[in-house]
């Protein structure tokens, strides 16, 4: 379950209050769902708020049946690591470490045994397709590649949750196609997705696409009509 | 991929930068094992030396250390006093002696005389003594020398020692080496010695008692019928050499504290600089669903990673370097006057081990604490 509840964040700029997003309610539904809006119209803000990255000034979040807006940081890690994955624009792989040690990353925080957590490290890396490039260093990798390994470690623990924040941005248009197929075809049955892009075209292979402008959801739409 | 395996990339991945902090705590450490290792083999040579000790009982006037050399302060009469005692408190052997130090810091050019009176050899001070050439008993005009003293001084048979410039005795005898302090010494009939001084007292009386009898308490006795006078049984002797030792090693930590000290900078510099270019890494790693515990743990482990293994280093660079200067003291006065025991060993490591300690604490408490959102650059 995600599920937002007039969700606002306010911040002090010195002795201004600047807005980043207001009254945001939308309860997601299972699937893919893409949040779009120029610079600026809050969808960092959102998503750093869904995740727990940061807590609203006002209104509720609930991941996975938690209270986000009611927990600690360490409690919000806690929920994070059993209910959601992440993907970002700029890869963010840990970089001393392989491609298979990054994806086994979050099951060595989970507690998962040596054995298990390379095992199912390696099937993540050959669902992506990188299995032949498990011990690379993520310097040694393509952009495409890294993005792929950073999927692969989303879905070590089988989140309910995706997020993906403009997974594609730092991507030529094949690599970006891959990537974008890939998250869409672990977005079934009951996971969710959430697809933060400002790329109309990608945000349209979603099931709902959600508009953002000036900190508010300003409309929702179909993908047949975007 | 264990949490020592991330602590060991994070540190390779800046090799250079973790090599000189390991060199720095290293360094720091093989300091502090240096200067603690002359305590620890003073200590070591005054067991050995107190454990080959003839006499059980050394009376000297009111006032003299262990480690000075006694003055001729005690009176002829004093000698029959004791004797007077000796049935009684079950004394076996006085051996009235005077001690003459000559020359300075340089073991070739200095000279420890002990008087011996007639009947008496250097085994009733060192039972296992033995010549080596010539004979034992100095007497009634020669001088028995210390294997170490006759090699550095180049004393053979027969060539002639000079006391002052009317007296002049030929060496008697040259004892076999024995790796302690007699190595060192020349013994000379106390008469011969006592008429250097220009004196008919005596410097300290060396007591030998029956095997039944209590040394302390004899001590206590002697002290109660003779007045101005210090009865040193050897266990007093020891006692008293060890409050000086940890006095020494007080002084010496507090120097090697300051290599310690800069170690430990380093130590603190390293990590947090670490901790500053990885700050995107911590994010990514709380993104993800480590807690602070997580991190914190990480940074703090790198820092004592990096204290333990220059600790080691430090230990055993310490060892080698003991191992060093043994061999120059042991070449100079007989003595080996270094040791690396394994308590100072255990006490570097755990010195360089709370040095990581601290030094790692803050760097690391501030990479838990760094919000999600501003180590992604998510703000």
């Amino acid at each position: 379950m995600l599920r937002a509840e007039n969700l606002t964040k306010r911040y002090r700029q010195g002795s201004v209050t600047v807005t980043a997003l207001e009254g945001f309610s939308y309860d997601f539904p299972p699937g893919p769902t893409a949040v779009v809006g120029p610079s600026g119209s809050g969808k960092t803000t959102l998503l750093n708020l869904l995740a727990g990255f940061d807590l609203p000034t006002e209104g509720e979040v609930e991941l996975g049946g938690a209270r986000l807006d009611r927990l600690g940081e360490d409690e919000r890690a806690g929920v994070r690591l059993e209910q959601a994955g992440f993907v970002f624009q700029s890869w963010n792989l840990l970089p001393t470490l392989t491609a298979l040690e990054n994806v086994a990353f979050p099951l060595l925080l989970a507690g998962v045994k040596a054995n298990e957590r390379r095992e199912r490290a390696l099937a993540l890396l050959e669902q992506v397709g990188l299995a032949g490039r498990a011990h690379h260093r993520p310097n040694q990798l393509s952009g495409g590649e890294q993005q792929r390994v950073a999927i692969a470690r989303a879905l070590a623990l089988e989140p309910a949750v995706l997020f993906a924040d403009e997974p594609t941005g730092n991507l030529d248009s094949a690599a970006g196609h891959k990537v974008l197929d890939l998250l869409l075809e672990h977005a079934t049955g009951e996971r969710r997705l959430v697809l933060v892009t400002h790329d109309l075209e990608i945000a349209a292979r979603a099931e709902r696409v959600l508009h953002l402008r000036d900190g508010r959801l300003i409309k929702i739409e179909e993908p047949a009509a975007v | 991929m264990e949490l020592v395996l991330l602590v060991w990339r994070n540190l390779t991945a800046r090799f250079t930068r973790s090599l000189f902090t390991w060199l720095g705590i290293a360094v720091a450490t093989a300091s502090m094992v240096l200067f603690l290792s002359f305590g620890e083999g003073l200590r070591q040579a005054l067991v050995s030396e107190m454990g080959n000790f003839g006499p059980q009982i050394r009376v000297v006037a009111e006032g003299t250390d262990v480690f000075s050399p006694p003055q001729p302060e005690l009176p002829p009469e004093m000698l029959d006093q004791i004797k007077a005692l000796a049935p009684e408190l079950g004394i076996r052997k006085i051996i009235p002696s005077v001690m003459l130090v000559r020359g300075g810091f340089d073991p070739t050019s200095s000279f420890i005389f002990h008087g011996l009176p007639e009947g008496a050899d250097p085994r009733d001070f060192y039972p296992p003594a033995k010549a080596a050439a010539g004979r034992l008993d100095p007497h009634p005009d020669g001088a028995v020398v210390g294997a170490k003293k006759a090699e550095l001084s180049r004393l053979t048979l027969g060539k002639p020692l000079r006391l002052s410039r009317e007296v002049t005795v030929p060496v008697v005898g040259i004892l076999e080496p024995a790796s302690g302090l007699v190595d060192s010494l020349i013994f000379v009939p106390l008469k011969t010695l006592q008429q250097v001084l220009g004196t008919k007292n005596y410097g300290v009386f060396m007591i030998l008692l029956d095997p039944d009898a209590k040394v302390e308490e004899v001590a206590r006795k002697l002290e109660a019928a003779i007045p101005g006078i210090d009865a040193q049984s050897t266990n007093e002797a020891l006692k008293f050499a060890e409050r000086s030792l940890r006095i020494g090693d007080l002084i010496r930590f507090g120097i090697s504290l300051v290599a310690l000290v800069v170690g430990g900078l380093l130590v603190a510099n390293t990590v947090m600089m670490s901790v500053y270019e990885r700050t995107r890494e911590f994010g990514v790693m709380r993104a993800i669903g480590a807690r602070r515990r997580f991190i914190f743990g990480l940074v703090l482990s790198e820092a004592l990673f990096l204290a333990l293994a220059g600790g080691l280093a430090g230990v055993l660079a310490g060892v080698l370097g003991s191992a060093a200067i043994n061999a120059y003291t042991q070449e100079a006065v007989g003595l080996a006057l270094s040791a690396v025991t394994p308590r100072l060993a255990l006490f570097s490591m755990a010195v360089a081990l709370v040095l990581g300690l601290v030094a790692g604490l803050l760097p690391a408490r501030g990479a838990s604490r760094i919000p999600v959102t501003e180590a992604l650059g998510r703000v």
